[in-house]
């Protein structure tokens, strides 16, 4: 079944079942959004998309109204483009003017839809005064509900796809807020602290806490990843700044995750620049020097190193067990010997694999491969399975 | 705290058989909250989070209802005095006290056990200015009878067996000519009748008729009520269900209270025959919270009818099986559009769906619905009863049948009448409400309700229907509030704002923001502290909301205030300094 409608006068064929705002968008025709995301269910709630429909005594959301028959649609006329404006007006009223030192400035999309549509920010309305800044206690997301435009992404993304419906709205008119459960801080309302939220958010109503301050939007380069943590590969983009990692944000073109992270992958980046992070492999010294573990007594005698130095006891220390960075080909040289010393020795059951969820499918199976053909043995095992 | 620790938390014992006892029901999420309530003086967020883990909800789904109505409260509190703070109350009070200054009046007025609330309107504007006992409904009563309501004084509802001259009496026939709570009584006046009548049709034939008689839905919009019932008839899934709309909230208005109190069974009846012509199985009348009076009234009237086999399994043999459920809201006006009703009695926050899809495919639990106002359903009856040829002649005007209409404020004789409709404003005045008070000259009315348009003297000869909102004039639900040369229309307009501003659900941007600040203006205009541009400003805000709200409520909301601008421009000019 075919449907012909008009949009701004050019003639459209298309199919039943989809808004007006879907159909624009195939067709190149541009209109503005804020509550909407199609990654989640449109609600209608901002009236920026408003579009007039010829004969209709309202404008029509466009993102929630579905197209029919014949149907005639202004996206931009003179009515359509005061509203928004006015929309918009009533937004900025309430809303701090503080863009100049806010977080999200940059890719805030009320900010740009603000620069498009030409607003004069209100003299009058509430702006920035009705909530505590940076509002609420857990460890990764500042809440600053006096930016909050009440889209409610923030509420369809945590109970769409995070499935944990931690966000909601409270109070009516006004007054309305958005609420954490019940009106608590967000890990007393089941939150697991992914970030959805915050990666929805179109405004700085919600960002994050470990990188507040650090960069702008445009001095950040994006290098697309894939996330070392476990095997669903997550893709997302790290944003470097001066050759160092400052954040973790969401790709929206991320095949495997779209949007979504968990707070791993969002939150656990402070690894990469971190002073104890391992960078090569390690092996004791004794494995590169002689081969032939220390005696305990050597092993004691390094614990006990830094008192018997005070004592002013004479004592042979041992350098034995001390840690020695080396090159992959030595420390798997190492482990490859040790393998095969235990095998021939002991047989091929005497040696067990433990595989990782940070491994990928096609790691795993390696292991396998190497367990049970190279080695010989099933003792074979993963952690997810623990 | 940590969410170990959250999660291994018992629910409270008490909580969890509350939940229990409605059947652990996510649609009765708003019956428990209110339980709860009743039981512990207020909720807690504890309170409410141990019954959104009874329910299984998601805390913030029980705290964002706990928060949205009016009725439910964290504040601790004993005996309730709700004032109202409506317009016509507002109107009958004898200061010049904007509503809230009342309100902190009434507070300082009494001590003890009482608290004192606003409500944005009673539904009480015959017995204005209103207050709400507890559950008990008084009036009229001003601050200085605070002391007499607190020991006791309720008044009375208004008598309204004795017809005014003209008026047609159908659905208020029976007013003091029947016990409205004996069956018994009302089956010996020939209610029920015509549910009698269309159980011997078929249900095509007796939905053909309520088509044929043209009557229009009373809830204001004026949409044909067969049509809708067709709608729902048409679709092929079921269950099928129907919703009497007895939110009654709108400021101005109060016919459905009239109706439930005096002939409880003509409405059970009309929603009956309701079931019947549309393939419906079931019906919940959502009645609002301040109607508990009513809706007590209502339970009663369907245990009768079910006792009579009037309700229930297969209704008087006819193999139609039928039945209706009341259900209480608990203090919002934005639950009177349908779609948020639907929400509201699903046990969500009352927030109004995007429309389309409408309720006759996708409505209460997803299922095809038809909302009809309780007038609407009252009227069926008669049709049924009659044959839509004897509805349509009831009336001399092309609308047919009757309405009931209310007149308000200066008018000498005050409250509702039953008449055809092309009534003008000049009829319900001076030949039904008696002429204007002695010393008052006619200056505006607010016709149809707090949403309907204020017009002037120049509007007073058009006839009134669903149509002559064109003409500048508005039916809506037949309220028509007059008011003489004392009353500003830039304070009306103000107390108006009020309640919608109160009342908005804040779900869409122009609505939640424009009667806010569309209030901020007006509260200063009516002080006669205006600014410049504020004229301008009110325009293009009534403008906004009307076109690009998401609902009736905010489409609405420009409605007065463009009438009012239109006609009281001058007014409107002077208010700025």
């Amino acid at each position: 079944m075919t449907l012909n409608i008009k949009i701004n006068g050019q003639l459209i064929q298309t199919e039943p079942g989809k808004t007006i705002l879907q159909v624009a968008k195939e067709h190149d025709v541009r209109i503005p959004t804020l509550c909407y995301h199609k990654d989640l269910n449109p609600t209608g709630n901002c009236r920026m998309c408003v579009v007039e429909v010829k004969g209709g005594r309202f404008l029509q959301a466009a993102c929630v109204t579905p197209v029919w028959e014949g149907m005639e649609i202004e996206t931009a006329s003179q009515k359509v483009m005061k509203d928004r404006k006015l929309t918009l007006e009533l937004m900025l009223a309430n809303h701090p003017q503080d863009c100049l030192i806010c977080d999200a400035a940059g890719e805030c999309e009320l900010q740009d839809l603000a620069y498009e549509y030409k607003v004069e920010v209100p003299t009058w309305g509430a702006k920035g005064t009705r909530y505590p800044v940076d509002g609420d206690p857990n460890p990764f997301i500042r809440v600053d509900m006096n930016k909050c435009i009440l889209c409610r992404r923030c509420e369809s993304a945590c109970a769409e796809i995070q499935v944990r419906d931690v966000w909601g709205v409270s109070k009516r008119g006004f007054s309305e807020v958005m609420v954490a459960g019940a009106g608590v801080p967000m890990l007393e309302a089941r939150c697991e602290s992914c970030g959805q939220c915050v990666a929805y958010c179109p405004t700085g109503a919600l960002s994050n806490k470990m990188n507040y301050g650090v960069a702008r939007a445009h001095q950040v380069k994006k290098v697309t990843t894939t996330c070392s943590y476990c095997g669903v590969g997550c893709q997302f983009d790290l944003l470097v700044k001066d050759n160092k990692v400052i954040g973790v944000q969401s790709n929206p073109n991320a095949s495997v995750n779209g949007m979504a992270l968990c707070v791993k992958g969002r939150y656990g980046y402070d690894y990469i620049h971190h002073p104890d992070r391992l960078v090569k492999p390690r092996v004791r010294r004794y494995l590169l020097e002689s081969g032939k573990k220390p005696v305990i007594s050597d092993q004691l005698s390094v614990i006990s190193h830094q008192s018997s130095v005070i004592s002013g006891q004479s004592s042979v220390v041992s350098d034995q067990w001390d840690w020695v960075d080396v090159e992959w080909d030595v420390a798997l040289d190492v482990v490859a010997k040790k393998f095969a010393e235990t095998r021939a020795k002991f047989g091929a059951d005497a040696l067990g694999f433990l595989t990782s969820a940070k491994c990928l499918n096609e790691e795993n199976y390696l292991m396998n491969k190497l367990a049970r053909q190279v080695i010989g043995t099933n003792n074979i095992d993963h952690c997810a399975r623990l | 705290m940590t969410n170990k620790h959250i999660i291994h938390k018992p629910i409270a014992p008490e909580i969890r058989n509350i939940a229990l006892k409605h059947g652990n029901d996510r649609e009765a999420a708003l019956e428990v909250l209110k339980e709860i309530q009743t039981h512990h003086s207020a909720l807690t967020v504890d309170s409410v989070t141990d019954a959104a883990r009874s329910l299984k909800l998601p805390p913030h789904r029980l705290y964002g209802m706990a928060t949205f109505y009016s009725m439910l409260s964290f504040e601790e509190r004993g005996k309730i005095l709700r004032v109202c703070d409506g317009p016509v109350c507002w109107l009958k009070r004898a200061t010049t006290d904007d509503g809230r200054q009342t309100i902190d009046k009434w507070s300082s007025m009494v001590h003890g056990p009482w608290s004192v609330e606003r409500t944005s309107c009673l539904g009480l504007c015959d017995r204005a200015p209103a207050v709400l006992v507890n559950d008990e409904q008084a009036g009229p009563a001003d601050v200085d009878d605070a002391q007499k309501v607190c020991e006791g004084w309720r008044g009375a509802p208004t008598d309204y067996s004795q017809p005014r001259k003209g008026e047609v009496r159908v659905m208020t026939a029976l007013i003091g000519k029947i016990d409205p709570d004996s069956i018994e009584d009302s089956l010996a006046n020939g209610v029920y009748d015509g549910l009698k009548n269309a159980l011997r049709k078929t249900p095509e034939e007796t939905l053909a008729e309520v088509e044929a008689s043209g009557l229009q839905g009373r809830g204001g919009a004026g949409f044909p009520v067969g049509r809708k019932w067709r709608f729902v008839a048409s679709e092929k899934r079921t269950p099928r269900y129907l919703i009497c709309n007895a939110d009654e909230s709108e400021p101005l208005i109060f016919k459905d209270r009239v109706l439930i109190d005096t002939n409880p069974h003509q409405l059970i009846e009309g929603i009956a025959i309701g079931g019947y012509a549309s393939g419906a199985s079931e019906a919940w009348i959502y009645i609002r919270g301040e109607y508990e009076y009513q809706a007590r009234r209502l339970e009663n009237a369907i245990a009768q009818a079910k006792s009579k086999n009037l309700l229930g399994e297969n209704i008087l043999g006819s193999g139609f099986s039928f039945d209706i459920h009341v259900h209480r809201g608990a203090g919002a006006y934005i639950c009177g559009e349908e779609t948020a009703l639907i929400e509201s009695l699903e046990g969500k926050r009352g927030e109004p769906r995007p429309r389309p899809p409408y309720p006759p495919q996708y409505g209460f639990r997803g299922q095809p619905t038809a909302v009809n106002n309780v007038e609407s359903f009252c009227a069926v009856p008669h049709i049924l009863k009659n044959g839509a040829e004897w509805w349509k002649s009831l009336s001399g005007y092309k609308t047919p049948g009757t309405k009931l209409y209310m007149a308000l404020g200066h008018v000498k004789n005050p409250g509702l009448f039953e008449a055809p409709f092309g009534l003008t404003l000049r009829q319900i005045i001076e030949d039904f409400g008696g002429g204007m008070l002695d010393g008052s000259t006619f200056k505006f009315a607010l016709c149809g309700g707090a949403a309907g348009m204020v017009v002037d003297e120049s509007l007073l000869d058009v006839p009134i229907d669903y149509a002559s909102a064109q003409q500048g004039i508005s039916l809506g639900a037949g309220a028509f509030l007059v008011c003489d040369q004392s009353v500003s229309v830039v304070a009306m307009l103000r107390e108006l704002l009020h309640f919608f501003a109160a009342e908005s659900c804040g779900k869409c941007t122009p609505c939640r923001v424009g009667t806010w600040r569309s209030l901020e203006i007006l509260n200063r205009m009516a002080e006669g502290k205006g600014q410049p541009g504020d004229v301008d400003e009110l325009k293009s805000l009534a403008d906004l909301m009307q076109d690009s709200s998401f609902c009736g409520l905010g489409q609405s909301v420009g409605i007065p205030m463009k009438s009012a601008m239109e006609h009281f421009g001058s007014e409107f000019e002077k208010a700025v300094k």
